[in-house]
């Protein structure tokens, strides 16, 4: 059986997400596979805000300009939660919608495992049209994982030496 | 965030007791103070009153989307208000709004800010479910009929 040799996760800022990346980081250990983490700037959802009215031009560029920020910021964070493992962590971001951006990078990376964080507990009929991780996690190519229990995967993440 | 993960009964008033813009966020801040959610009630009512001066955030189709950023919240923040008989909210179509969804985000959270209001535009596309929202008898049937139940 061959073992992973190309993992994308997924990161958005939030706790789940950072788990994820946890996860992510370990496996990259275990299977001596490349890491790509990747943020995705949600321009899609910020240019359907400015159709709705609901955005001035101005707010959009703010806003835009401060997710680029975030983007920055997290990809740090986890690049140097890998490298406190002696990983090194391949940081990508992108612009666009959040799905799309995830499937485009499996097949452009010909990824062998995507890794995001845990899906919101409540959901309703509605969400799995609009989570963005849910519909990327039907849509790749490539098998997933879901990290869960974040306590679980910090304890491996704090015993990988 | 799923818009589910941050409506809660706390959070929503069927119906408003305003009858003005102004009394109407000052409601809605009033509501997430009550709730728990805020400490600092001037500093939102500040947040969200700058945005509005810019350009109301009354849309099409009676709903109305008050936002703004402030650091006076660590996470993203939702009131909502319903108004089944209609409040001038200088809205676009200058029709009365009757759907309020109020949102306060942290400066540096504008990831799930920008998805919680996507997420109402996806909503406020079905006439039908803001219809349902307009009629519901209390917050419960607001908050059941938002989780899609």
């Amino acid at each position: 059986m061959s073992t992973p040799k190309k993992i994308l996760v997924y990161v958005d800022g939030t706790e789940p997400s950072i788990t994820a990346a946890q996860y992510a980081i370990c496996l990259a250990s275990f299977y001596k596979a490349d890491l790509i983490a990747l943020y995705v700037v949600n321009t899609k959802a910020m240019e359907d805000l400015l159709k709705a009215r609901i955005f001035l031009q101005d707010e959009q560029m703010e806003y835009e300009h401060d997710m680029e920020a975030d983007a920055q910021r997290y990809l740090n964070y986890v690049n140097e939660l890998a490298l406190k493992k002696g990983i090194s962590i391949l940081p990508r971001s992108s612009r666009g919608s959040v799905h799309k951006e995830i499937v485009d990078l499996v097949n452009e990376e010909d990824v062998d495992l995507l890794v995001i964080g845990e899906l919101a507990r409540i959901r309703s009929r509605r969400d799995e049209f609009y989570d963005e991780a849910e519909r990327a996690m039907r849509m790749v190519a490539c098998s997933v994982l879901i990290a869960k229990n974040e306590d679980k995967v910090w304890e491996m993440y704090e015993s990988l030496v | 965030m799923p818009l589910i993960d941050l409506v809660q009964e706390s959070v929503v008033r069927i119906p408003l007791v305003s009858t003005d813009k102004p009394g109407v966020l000052r409601e809605l801040i009033q509501i997430l103070k009550d709730a728990g959610e805020i400490e600092d009630y001037d500093a939102v009512l500040e947040a969200i009153r700058q945005r509005e001066e810019k350009l109301s955030t009354g849309l099409e189709g009676g709903i109305a989307v008050p936002h703004g950023k402030s650091a006076a919240v660590s996470t993203l923040k939702l009131a909502l208000g319903i108004a089944p008989e209609g409040i001038d909210f200088a809205s676009i179509d200058g029709e009365p709004s009757k759907l309020f969804f109020l949102l306060v985000a942290p400066p540096n959270q504008s990831g799930p800010h920008v998805e919680a209001l996507a997420e109402i535009v996806k909503l406020a596309q079905s006439k039908a479910f803001c219809r349902a929202l307009t009629e519901a008898k209390d917050a419960r049937e607001v908050v059941n009929l938002i989780k899609g139940e």
